[in-house]
């Protein structure tokens, strides 16, 4: 394996900052199926639109398309990017944020799950190539499902759930969908929900599934036709098992509070998301389950840190008409501030009708 | 020839809880009181048999299933309501009422029919979303605490001969949302009684009757409805065109309200063929500028519609150009209405760009105030004008 030096180690000692003995990131790009040399990696300190100054690290991947980067204790965001020209000669950028962002580091070397650079367009997005396509049909016992949602994932360590997938299509009235794509290596999942929107937990009595044949590889200038993706319902006691192991379950590290209207009366239905972005947009770290009758809630963290705290009655999208939303005030940028392994109280967020 | 299972549950007398799941087929009969959360699997059919009064102890009923309804009192004290996920047109509720809950029904998706009932006492009487093709029929929507029917999400449900009666925010909600029916429906003493909100609302209203409401319809954010044969009547305001919307208004009745119809912020409906007789303003304009709109109109809707759901951070789900004015000519067109007897004569006086009395535009107030400027206010293009009363209904 390849080491790599720091380019900016000058940053480190300009910061106070040391590296713990061998403590750090190790891991793989990828494109196309292949692991991928010559890509930069670049670590940062914020996610998204915080992200306004340079790297605080970075790296280039070796033949093997591996990297090693020795990295002082903290919570870090890495993007690995390349640019290259393409085999018709133009220049192309490829670009992907790693999947499992934040990556903790705090003792020894962290083994980041390796993930895949895709070629990126003027929106950002995937950019399918000519004649390039997945295509296949959803079904469930046996019958076409008719307007479910397929999903593309570029990695599997997301567990083929949330809202990380790189594009989805619904299906039509064959359940059959055609999915254009550049070349590469990707994971299917497809759902469809009672209540038929694209985003939220699939619930009791949704249809879920992934593709039998994760991951299917896609070549440039091909139609690739798969074989059935089988949806199941989900179960009662899945999903409580789900909701048990899953972004809900208890940890040592959690806010906890109360949900209030104006009035100071508590509020059901409320969701309380934690974001590391001070821009609190996009996928919040950590979302709580929905308040009950009496509005208290807990977020429960994966580590202590500071963490941007929003409440809304939606779990996504654009504000609607009739919505609760708040934020967490006790400072004016809603930051709330936490260490590993305690409970912090922040009181009562209050929260207020839109329409 | 297979043989299911099936379970009938028939129960008289009163009962203190269900199981969780219900598959098969399911009867309630009688009074009943819910303390579990109730769920009728895919597959599985609930019967609500008339007379029958079931009472939810905070939880709720949701379907993924079949549910029919009939005749039966659905209550309790902020229980969740019914949640339909999915279902099919032979999920119906049909007579009775739905009282008491956040959401009395919520219709995620699908196409049930809801006929004859009363809602009443709920947060939101009923709440259609993600693209529901509902129809809702002969229904009364009351005392709701904020709004009687709530179409969002894509919705194209059909909403026919219902009754929207002192709801406390919204008689009907129209939110990005473009109903494939909206027609003979009664707005009576709602503060708002029919919103109509957001770009891609863009539903044809035919022949609504709104009285007595404070402002009978509201259009909104970009909405782009085709109002026709309406009848808008003894309203404080009969319509309410506001931030960029584009409504086309024609054959309707809009008379004997404070204000006929008010336009603000950038909006440029087209009034053809009404009747704006006897209000007491047919139409009043408001922070409403050609000049205004070419030079921050953009800037100024960027800056709203680019708040974050907590934040600040930009975020836009309906570009500039979809929203901008195609042509401005600094006038509202209204022409081809008739304004009633009393106007014609000061409209024959006055000629065709007379200061009118019954209009208040550019003509009376010839700049606002915004920031640190002023604006030149827009005018109404009234001629050519009707020299006689409109049939509307026949037109």
């Amino acid at each position: 394996m390849k080491r790599l030096g720091l380019l900016f180690s000058s940053l480190l000692l300009l910061a106070g900052c040391t590296t713990e003995s061998g403590s750090g990131i190790s891991g793989e790009l990828r494109f196309a199926g292949s692991a991928i040399s010559g890509a930069t990696v670049e670590v940062y300190l914020k996610s998204g639109k915080d992200r306004k100054t340079q790297p605080f690290v970075v790296g280039e991947t070796g033949q093997d398309g591996r990297y090693q980067l020795e990295l002082p204790s903290g919570n870090y965001f890495i993007i690995g990017k390349k640019r290259e020209n393409g085999e018709d000669g133009r220049p192309r950028m490829l670009m992907a944020e790693c999947p499992t962002n934040p990556v903790a580091v705090e003792n020894g070397m962290v083994e980041v799950p390796p993930f895949a650079l895709q070629e990126m367009g003027r929106s950002g997005k995937l950019v399918p190539e000519p004649g390039t396509a997945l295509l296949g049909r959803v079904v469930s016992e046996g019958e076409p499902v008719t307007g479910a949602f397929v999903y593309v994932y570029t990695e599997a360590s997301v567990d083929l759930k949330g809202p990380s997938y790189a594009t989805s299509v619904q299906t039509d009235d064959a359940g059959t969908y055609r999915i254009p794509l550049p070349q590469g290596e990707y994971w299917l999942a497809a759902r469809k929900r009672g209540v038929g929107g694209r985003l939220g937990e699939p619930t009791p009595g949704d249809l879920n599934g992934v593709h039998p044949d994760n991951p299917v590889r896609l070549s440039r200038g091909s139609e690739s036709r798969l074989a059935d993706l089988t949806l199941r319902p989900v179960s009662n006691e899945s999903f409580q098992q789900q909701q048990a192991a899953g972004k809900f379950a208890t940890t040592e590290t959690a806010f906890v509070g109360l949900v209030a209207n104006g009035d100071g009366e508590p509020v059901d239905g409320i969701y309380l998301f934690a974001y590391i972005d001070s821009g609190m947009v996009g996928k919040p770290s950590y979302i709580s389950a929905q308040t009950g009758g009496d509005g208290r809630f807990r977020i429960n963290l994966g580590s202590g840190g500071s963490y941007y705290i929003g409440a809304r009655s939606n779990f996504g999208g654009p504000l609607e008409p009739g919505e609760w939303v708040g934020t967490f005030d006790g400072r004016a940028d809603h930051r709330a501030d936490i260490a590993s392994g305690r409970t912090v109280d922040l009181g009562v967020i209050t929260v207020r009708e839109i329409w | 020839m297979v043989k299911f299972l099936v379970t009938i549950l028939i129960c008289m007398i009163p009962a203190s809880a269900f199981s969780l799941s219900l598959t098969g087929e399911t009867v309630w009969q009688g009074e009943k009181t819910i303390r579990e959360q109730v769920r009728v699997e895919a597959g599985a059919t609930l019967r609500i048999q008339p007379d029958s009064r079931i009472v939810f102890d905070g939880v709720g009923l949701e379907v993924a299933g079949r549910l029919v309804v009939r005749d039966a009192v659905l209550t309790g004290d902020q229980w969740t309501g019914i949640t339909l996920k999915g279902v099919g047109i032979d999920t119906m509720v049909v007579g009775g009422e739905i009282s008491g809950a956040r959401t009395g029904l919520t219709v995620g998706g699908g196409s049930p029919r809801i006929e004859g009932v009363t809602f009443r006492n709920n947060r939101i009487g009923l709440e259609l979303r993600q693209k529901s093709d509902a129809t809702v029929s002969g229904s009364l929507f009351r005392d709701n605490l904020r709004v009687g029917l709530f179409l969002k999400d894509g919705s194209t449900a059909g909403v026919v001969d219902n009754r929207f009666e002192r709801n406390g925010k919204f008689g009907v909600y129209i939110y990005r949302s473009t109903p494939r029916r909206f027609v003979g429906n009664i707005f009576n003493d709602n503060p708002t009684g029919l919103m109509i909100s957001h770009f891609g609302s863009d539903p044809e209203l035919v022949e609504n009757c709104l009285t007595g409401n404070e402002v009978a319809v509201l259009v909104d954010k970009a909405a782009r409805p085709t109002l026709r044969r309406n009848d808008i009547r003894d309203n404080k305001v009969g319509l309410k065109i506001h931030r960029r919307s584009d409504a086309v208004v024609e054959q309707n009745r809009v008379s004997s309200n404070d204000i006929g119809v008010s336009i603000a912020f950038s909006s440029y409906p087209v009034l053809h063929g009404n009747d704006l007789s006897g209000n007491k303003a047919a139409v009043y304009l408001e922070h409403q500028s050609r000049q205004w709109e070419e030079q921050l109109g953009s800037a100024t809707r960027e800056l709203e519609a680019g708040k974050s759901v907590f934040g600040s951070q930009p975020r836009q789900s309906v570009s500039e150009s979809e929203r901008k004015p195609h042509q401005l000519d600094g006038s509202i067109d209204a022409t081809d209405n008739w304004w009633g007897e009393t106007a014609l004569d000061e409209l024959t006086r006055k000629g065709a760009d007379g200061n009118l009395s019954f209009i208040d535009d550019g003509r009376d107030r010839p700049v606002f105030e915004d920031g640190d400027g002023s604006w030149p206010l827009d005018k109404v293009r009234y001629a050519p004008w009707r020299t006689s009363p409109i049939d509307w209904l026949k037109e």
